[in-house]
């Protein structure tokens, strides 16, 4: 004879994903390392967004790395080489970046520039500077999938550029709700194409009123400035609020 | 398409709970989808008919329920339904609201079969 049991569970599937992104989030913050998860379509303009990011920050002496995820080939990681320390992420088909995948590509990173042993010898509790002080992650193209999955980031950001649509927010909503900044890039072709900005933030704050936007090109490097100086303000309130619980733990 | 990994990783979830508490099948998994949980219910449908079989969780029948996107309102306290994904309170119209309700892809429970010989007192 067989009994019926019921296992109460209440668990969301994703539950031991996110325990581990958010360890590594909280990892990466004592070490001054702010993460920044970046999503869009594909071809909205995240790898050369990241490039004009890159001689931005490189000029101000930042040091910054990426973590860029596609399907297949490491195109965009050697478009990415010559301006910082970059890791490719191939998906294998796979339509979106889960948190083993960039465990594993932020442990080459580390290797790649020699940092592993000396991280290990500091421990995690120091508030080293030997690490890196952005790292990017370039998510797989898609605004689906990638909403859904926690890749133990400080912010997340989505693109959207302007030959899209400014219809776009609504029709992913999931997308525009977990992000903290929408970048409206490809600022150059806006007057090539019935993009409306104000519509575009409008549909976009009906779904999350918090979402700070930005206009960007990359090209000509109009808002990047701007968009620079919003990353050093965010990493500045994470060590702020990092020292804050250091000093209430003790 | 992501629900193909989130039902291999359900299904391993869920093998763990069968093997943790020595049941020799499991019946039923009851889970719970709403409007923001990034899955959809035809392809976790899809998903979970072509997986199980290969699994420890073969025979199971996934029982879903879809639940109504809601948001608990800071300024008046009330929990409202969210309209056409405008995240506001449906009753004071405050944008100052957090989503209580229908954004994630919950196990809720699992249906076991017990055989008679790993009750819970062999369990202990």
């Amino acid at each position: 004879m067989n009994d019926t049991k019921t296992v109460n569970v209440q668990r969301d599937v994703k539950a031991e994903l996110q325990r581990q992104a958010q360890t590594l989030r909280e990892e990466s913050a004592l070490q001054g390392m702010f993460i920044v998860n970046m999503l869009s379509s594909p071809g909205a303009g995240k790898t050369s967004l990241l490039e004009a990011t890159a001689k931005h920050m490189n000029a101000r002496g930042r040091r910054m790395a990426v973590l860029v995820g596609d399907l297949e080939t490491d195109r965009d990681a050697q478009r990415l080489a010559p301006h910082c320390p970059v890791e490719q992420l191939t998906t294998g088909g796979a339509c979106h970046l889960e948190i083993p995948l960039v465990k594993k590509g932020l442990a080459g990173l580390r290797q790649q520039q020699g940092l592993a042993g000396l991280r290990q010898q500091q421990g995690l509790k120091h508030l080293g500077r030997d690490d890196f002080d952005f790292l990017f992650i370039e998510n797989v193209g898609n605004l689906v999938c990638p909403a859904s999955h926690d890749l133990a980031e400080h912010l997340r950001v989505v693109l959207l550029s302007v030959t899209e649509g400014d219809d776009k927010p609504g029709k992913y909503p999931k997308m525009f709700r977990t992000s903290q900044a929408m970048l409206i890039s490809k600022l150059d072709l806006l007057e090539h194409v019935p993009f409306n900005v104000e519509d575009a933030t409008t549909d976009a704050h009906k779904i999350q009123p918090d979402l700070k936007t930005f206009s960007v090109c990359a090209l000509d490097g109009r808002g990047i400035e701007t968009w620079c100086q919003y990353l050093e303000e965010c990493r500045n309130h994470m060590l702020e609020q990092t020292s804050n619980l250091a000093s209430s733990s003790t | 398409m992501h629900e193909f990994s989130l039902i291999r990783s359900l299904l391993k979830q869920v093998t763990a709970i069968k093997q943790e508490h020595g049941a020799s099948a499991v019946e039923r998994i009851r889970v719970q989808i709403g409007p923001l949980s990034g899955v959809e219910r035809e392809l976790v449908e899809l998903a979970f008919a072509q997986e199980v079989d290969s699994t420890p969780c073969q025979g199971a029948e996934l029982e879903i329920e879809v639940i109504a996107l809601t948001v608990d309102c800071r300024s008046c306290g009330t929990q409202t339904e969210v309209v056409d994904f405008h995240f506001q309170c449906a009753l004071c119209s405050s944008t100052d609201v957090v989503i209580a309700s229908g954004d994630q892809f919950l196990i809720q429970d699992v249906e076991l079969q017990i055989p008679d010989y790993a009750s819970t007192e062999n369990l202990s």
